[in-house]
């Protein structure tokens, strides 16, 4: 069964269509398509090898955006929980920024300052950690682990020994 | 020959379409059901939120520069929804009220030798606040921290940052 164009693509009607580029244009490109038998296709359906390939454009588009989404929601959720850990991060330092520098490795040895923000990430393991790099230097390493250790978000705060009085 | 469009479609044929549809109705029903878990846990970030910008940087600068607290000033009471604070700038002090009992919107008014000067900020969270001013007292030398927090509209804490006025002395 030949598909052909609906009546108003074959016969342009009124004055305006004779008159008007695009209704002659479409007229033609109809009568074209009829008589050089492209819509006859319908008639013997597709080969194997054109619905083959076909399904292949298919999966690999379907599969692709798939991939592009699942990344893309992967990406904000850890954005998401970083911002978070940040905060916690950040906080914790201004408590360790404060601590008597002689006193430092003796401190709790996980965060002091609240981690109510960071209840969306739990189980999450905070933990601190201190190291003398040179005379008068300490790094504070601060750490939150979450989700069985697979990720974890970091900050290091140097000390130095100022002499016994805190500039803060 | 008996026409395709005749002879309809077989039932292995109907099988795999149904298969082949069956598996992406579950990929989609996962990743949906995955998406709104990670919604449900995560608060909305309020950080890349201009508002919610503009007030975090207003209020660390105010609060960095601080030379006190004020318990009141001007009308305004020091609670957790009011932050009072004398602060450095250009060269002298200014008092500056931090106001946040307006659900949505944070309100500074600042004090030009005694003139006031309003700046607002909305489409905020509606649970600003400055939680504690009393966050940190670990050194009896040190300034006292400001502690501010908001919330999402479902509750779950978004922003907790502590402020600490730098060292003026």
């Amino acid at each position: 069964m030949a598909v052909r164009a609906p009546p108003t693509w074959r016969k342009p009607v009124g004055e305006g269509a004779n008159r008007s580029f695009i209704g002659r244009g479409v007229y033609t490109i109809a009568r074209m398509r009829d008589q050089r038998g492209l819509s006859i296709r319908g008639d013997r359906g597709f080969s194997l090898v054109e619905l083959l390939v076909a399904f292949l454009i298919l999966t690999l588009v379907i599969t692709m955006s798939m991939a592009a989404f699942v990344e893309r929601n992967k990406r904000l959720q850890q954005a998401g929980e970083i911002i978070l850990a940040y905060q916690a991060l950040a906080n914790e330092a201004e408590y360790r920024r404060r601590m008597n520098y002689v006193g430092l490795e003796g401190e709790e040895p996980s965060f002091v300052s609240s981690t109510e923000v960071l209840a969306p990430l739990a189980p999450y393991a905070t933990i601190v950690s201190v190291t003398q790099s040179k005379p008068g230097v300490k790094n504070v390493l601060m750490t939150i682990r979450w989700r069985n250790g697979q990720r974890q978000a970091r900050l290091e705060l140097v000390r130095v020994d100022t002499g016994g009085s805190n500039l803060w | 020959m008996v026409r395709r469009a005749a002879a309809g479609y077989t039932l292995v044929e109907v099988v795999v379409a149904m298969a082949i549809f069956g598996m992406f109705l579950f990929v989609l029903a996962q990743l949906t059901s995955e998406m709104r878990s990670v919604e449900r846990r995560l608060p909305v970030n309020m950080h890349k939120h201009p508002q919610v910008i503009a007030v975090l940087a207003r209020l660390r600068r105010d609060v960095m520069d601080a030379t006190e607290y004020k318990s009141s000033h001007d009308g305004y009471t020091s609670s957790d929804k009011v932050l009072i604070v004398e602060t450095m700038i250009n060269g002298g002090l200014q008092d500056v009220v931090w106001d946040f009992q307006t659900p949505g919107e944070v309100h500074r008014r600042s004090y030009n030798v005694g003139v006031p000067v309003d700046w607002v900020a909305r489409g905020l969270p509606l649970t600003f606040s400055a939680l504690e001013i009393d966050a940190i007292k670990l050194n009896p030398r040190s300034k006292w921290a400001a502690r501010i927090t908001a919330t999402d509209q479902k509750g779950r804490l978004a922003i907790d940052t502590i402020l600490q006025p730098r060292a003026t002395e």
